[in-house]
């Protein structure tokens, strides 16, 4: 009898345990991006980035397959909730990659949290991602102080500057941005003339150029908006005299927001433009030169990736890390996470405080456009 | 010239200009509501349509194929996306509003037109992805410097293309038969069709012209929007909203509202900001509606008791 | 008698489904289907029964929601007395736009409606000292944290909506609703006072709506202005016309189809607006009175 049931129980568990490693070999990765609507912007090129990503780990790392599941979160709060629900239920995701757009973000942490499962964050600006005490939320993405507070510094003491007029879009992101460079610049003595939003439908900058060109002298113009805007507006700019592409004397700031290759879309309208950079292709490390080639063997050698593209893929280089270092699970992946240091990704080197921010912007810096329309570095910090 | 009057004209002008972009996309809305009693939805399309015409014609077509010099190659995709804009106008007034126009009923033209609109957005998704196309027109990149005044060769160009577009139209409706047919079949159906004129075929030419106006919008606006297949979505409010100030209907009406428009938008970026153009403008109109409901050149309509 | 026999039909049907639909994600979409079915009565009675073209009716769903959220985190009151507050507040702004557009008549009113939603929006974006604008309302609780209590709660009051508009369109009060949409002018001839009773529509559909958006932000635990711009105008009309207009079983299948279509269309990925759009034009076009219509039709056709 007592035999009987040992081997039994010895059946049992043996059978138990192949169940368990057959299941245990897989590492779900569910992906809430805006895949509709305006914010598929981000959507599309966070997809170029993980799918680039994945082929490299095609043949899986420590024995462990990275599977990918992508839900439309459409930038909304509403879709995002519905989609990470559904991943969860559905996918049952060990790690969630969501989302681009601030509120989607703030919406889906307490649910991510609630549920034990990590958020990794590629894309959000504002504070609250990482001041709310979530402890499986982490961020890859600078936040809105780290990323206008070097400007509002160089604009200050390298540039001189003492009049600003800040333009942003009317977002979370936009607005903490803003807010991040307004209160070190005029802490520092500098004087803000005007802050200046503008929703995301708006397309001509002819009445903002004139406005601004009425305030006087305006040396810095710390701008925090997507590309197609920026563009448009930096030539209304030009062509308002304010800024130096134009013949003023305005000196344009921006952030990491722009893509290598916005000058050419500029044109001469860009001369004299002043940003930080994280991802920059023109960097020499092999992990940015390799993920460059990679790009342009998958999706053409004319183009050049740009920094969402970067992000998402040092996701995917994030959680294959975390997996060689023996995590297989969310909270093995928290841990690991947590333990990070100096890991190098094409965006740089990450290392998570305890917040869950990654606190290393090593390779951040300052570059400048030319005549010629080219970046050059600047060692500013 | 002072600062302060240098300043009012130069935003003066920025309203013009911005305005005229609003009329071009107004007259469509305008002609359809006025002889249809329609509100297409799908207009808005039309026009990111039309938009993307003009910059694979002047881009590609133009440049690359035939060889052309940038500044006709862009003139040319203005009669390209005047054409494409017709194209579409035929197909959907084909598929949709034809159909739908015996039942008589208001509501369910407008859903359909919102479908529609769903279905050519994401078509265009699609089609060109959402990263922003940069579409510079010759004509913008000149700028044109009166003293302290400025102002872009391609404002200059729309408002010239515009002011064309709009006599042109104004003597068809006024001088030609078939624009005095339209007119007929506008001010009262039944009796048009009783007089030998076929009303189908009339509101099937409304249409088209309404849409090749879109498309050629489209064109114009290119250089100016941020153009990917959203780009439409963003004027079509104030459009509407223009066509409501102007009179529903109304040719001369949404002139003036859409120039109006322009200007109010201009000055409230300029002293109130950029933020509240839009409750402005909205404030505006329910004033309208209260002062002037039947819209800033009135229309004598006779209700059928 | 038959009636009774379908209400407490359709109560057990809703008492069983959170037992049928087992998942947080569906579960989660058969609350927001009940809000879209209260949202889809509130539209029906302006426009079905009244026809009054109103374009405007996110307003009033923003408005339920922000006024109940900022009443709650900013000044602490209980939830059931801000929702109360809220719907008073909602329907009353209904009143005034009815009162505002008295003179107007069809698309006049529709634009004022459009203009109203409009400005509604802009003022949630940018009175920010009270609403937050973009940033956004955050950490915000339902009244009740279980979900399956949450759709009864929503499901509940929609089935009491429901019974109580039935009866006002059986009542006298229908009547004078259906003969101001059917010819104003007549009606008027015949001593009704159409402004009245469309500033009654108008608050009554007001006030549900206002209803329904006093258990959004819970449900999402995220508020912003961007939720209520104004494509949720015109997703709740197709709601409504899809359905059925004018009927009152109509909206509420209108809004269980588009409520669940986007979700089931989710497999798509890229493809699922497109159908979707593809899917709402070609019901339009081939069904006229809508899903109500078409099964009525059915059914006399298979006799």
């Amino acid at each position: 009898m007592n035999f009987a049931i040992h081997l039994a129980l010895g059946c049992a568990m043996l059978l138990a345990s192949f169940a368990a490693s057959a299941q245990a070999q897989v590492v779900r990765i569910g992906v809430a991006m805006p895949i509709s609507g305006p914010g598929s912007y981000f959507g599309v090129q966070d997809k170029e980035g993980i799918e680039l990503a994945l082929e490299q780990f095609k043949g899986g790392i420590n024995g462990y397959k990275l599977q990918v599941q992508y839900e439309d979160s459409a930038c909304s709060p509403l879709q995002a909730t519905n989609t990470v629900k559904r991943l969860l239920d559905q996918f049952q995701p060990h790690i969630v990659i969501g989302e681009e757009c601030s509120d989607a973000s703030l919406a889906i942490a307490p649910i991510l949290n609630d549920a034990k499962i990590v958020q990794l964050n590629v894309g959000s600006v504002t504070m609250k991602l990482t001041e709310s005490g979530y402890k499986y939320t982490f961020r890859i993405f600078p936040n809105a102080e780290q990323q206008s507070l070097p400007l509002a510094k160089v604009a200050y003491n390298t540039l001189k500057a003492r009049t600003a007029v800040i333009l942003h879009e009317k977002t979370n992101a936009g607005n903490d941005n803003a807010e991040g460079f307004k209160k070190p610049f005029e802490a520092m003595g500098g004087k803000v003339l005007a802050t200046i939003d503008f929703g995301r439908d708006v397309n001509d900058f002819t009445a903002i150029a004139t406005r601004i060109a009425s305030l006087g002298k305006v040396d810095v113009l710390p701008t925090f908006a997507l590309e197609g805007q920026q563009v448009r507006l930096s030539q209304a700019l030009a062509q308002a005299k304010v800024v130096k592409g134009g013949g003023g004397n305005g000196v344009q700031m921006g952030s990491i927001w722009l893509p290598f290759g916005y000058d050419q879309k500029a044109g001469q309208a860009a001369v004299g433009y002043v940003r930080i950079v994280q991802f920059d292709p023109t960097e020499k490390r092999k992990v940015v030169q390799d993920f460059i080639k990679a790009y342009q063997a998958k999706y053409g050698a004319d183009k050049t990736p740009t920094h969402i593209n970067a992000h998402a893929y040092d996701a995917i280089l994030l959680i294959a890390e975390a997996v060689r270092r023996g995590a297989k699970d969310s909270e093995s992946i928290r841990e690991q996470f947590s333990k990070f240091k100096d890991v190098e990704v094409t965006t740089g080197r990450i290392t998570f405080d305890q917040k869950g921010q990654n606190s290393d912007l090593s390779v951040v810096h300052f570059v400048e456009t030319q005549q010629d329309l080219s970046w050059k570095g600047m060692s500013w910090q | 010239m002072s600062d302060l009057a240098a300043l009012v004209v130069q935003q003066s002008l920025n309203g013009v200009y911005l305005g005229c972009l609003y009329v071009m996309v107004a007259l469509g809305l305008t002609l359809i509501y006025g002889v249809l009693n329609q509100i297409n939805f799908a207009h808005a399309d039309f026009v990111t349509v039309g938009a993307f015409t003009a910059f694979f014609t002047a881009t590609r077509l133009a440049t690359k194929v035939l060889g052309l010099p940038d500044a006709a190659g862009y003139l040319l995709s203005i009669f390209a996306a005047f054409g494409i804009g017709a194209l579409l106008g035929l197909a959907v007034n084909a598929a949709v509003f034809a159909p739908l126009r015996e039942r008589g009923d208001e509501l369910r033209p407008l859903i359909a037109t919102i479908g529609v609109s769903v279905l050519l957005e994401n078509a265009q998704l699609a089609l060109f992805g959402p990263i922003p196309y940069q579409f510079d027109s010759p004509f913008a990149r000149e700028t044109i410097r009166v003293g302290r005044i400025f102002f872009s060769a391609q404002s200059v160009l729309v408002v010239a293309v515009s002011a064309v577009a709009i006599g042109a139209l104004y003597a068809f409706l006024r001088f030609t038969f078939l624009g005095k047919a339209l007119r007929a079949v506008a001010q009262d159906r039944e009796t048009a069709g009783l007089m030998g004129i076929n009303p189908g075929l009339l509101i099937g030419l409304t249409i088209v012209i309404a849409s090749a106006l879109a498309g050629m919008a489209g064109a114009l606006l290119g250089p100016v929007l941020v153009l990917s297949p959203f780009a439409g979505a963003s004027v079509i409010v104030k459009a509407f909203a223009i066509v409501i100030i102007g009179g529903f209907g109304n040719l001369q009406g949404t002139i003036i509202a859409g120039i109006f428009v322009g200007i109010i938008e201009a000055f409230t970026v300029q002293y109130l900001g950029s933020g509240l153009i839009d409750l402005v403008v909205f404030v505006l109109l329910l004033a309208m509606l209260v002062i002037r409901p039947t819209g800033l050149i009135a229309e004598r309509k006779e209700e059928n008791v | 008698m038959r009636r009774a026999a379908y209400l407490f039909g359709a109560a057990a049907i809703v008492a069983l489904l959170p037992w049928l639909i087992t998942t947080p994600y569906w579960r989660g979409i058969l609350i927001l289907c009940a809000m879209n079915v209260l949202l889809a009565l509130s539209l029906n009675l302006v426009m079905g029964y009244t026809g009054q073209l109103n374009l405007g009716q996110s307003a009033f769903f923003a408005i339920g929601a922000y006024a109940s959220t900022i009443l709650v985190k900013t000044y602490g009151w209980n939830f059931w007395l801000a929702s109360l507050a809220a719907i008073g507040g909602a329907g009353f702004l209904g009143l005034a736009l009815a009162a505002f557009a008295v003179r107007l008549r069809g698309h006049y009113l529709a634009i004022a409606s459009l203009g109203f939603a409009v400005i509604t929006y802009q003022v949630l974006v940018n009175w920010e000292r009270v609403t937050e604008g973009v940033r956004g309302i955050y950490g915000i609780l339902p009244p009740v944290r279980n979900a399956v209590a949450l759709f009864y709660l929503i499901a509940a009051i929609a089935l009491i909506v429901y019974f109580v508009l039935d009866n006002l369109v059986r009542s006298p009060i229908g009547d004078t609703l259906r003969a101001i949409r059917e010819d104003e002018v007549s009606a008027a001839s015949l001593g009704v006072n159409g402004a009245i009773w469309k500033a009654f529509a108008f608050g009554v559909g007001a006030a549900i709506a206002g209803l329904a958006g006093c258990f959004y932000p819970g449900f999402v635990g995220t508020l912003v202005p961007d939720a209520f711009n104004i494509v949720e105008s015109f997703t709740m009309m197709a709601m409504v016309i899809v359905g059925g207009m004018g009927t009152m079983i109509g909206p509420v299948i209108g809004a269980i189809v588009l409520t669940f279509l986007p979700e089931l269309l989710r497999g798509f990925g890229e493809l699922r607006l497109m159908i979707y759009g593809a899917a709402l034009t070609l019901v339009v076009l081939f069904m006229p009175g809508g899903i109500v219509q078409a099964w009525s039709t059915l059914r006399a056709r298979s006799r």
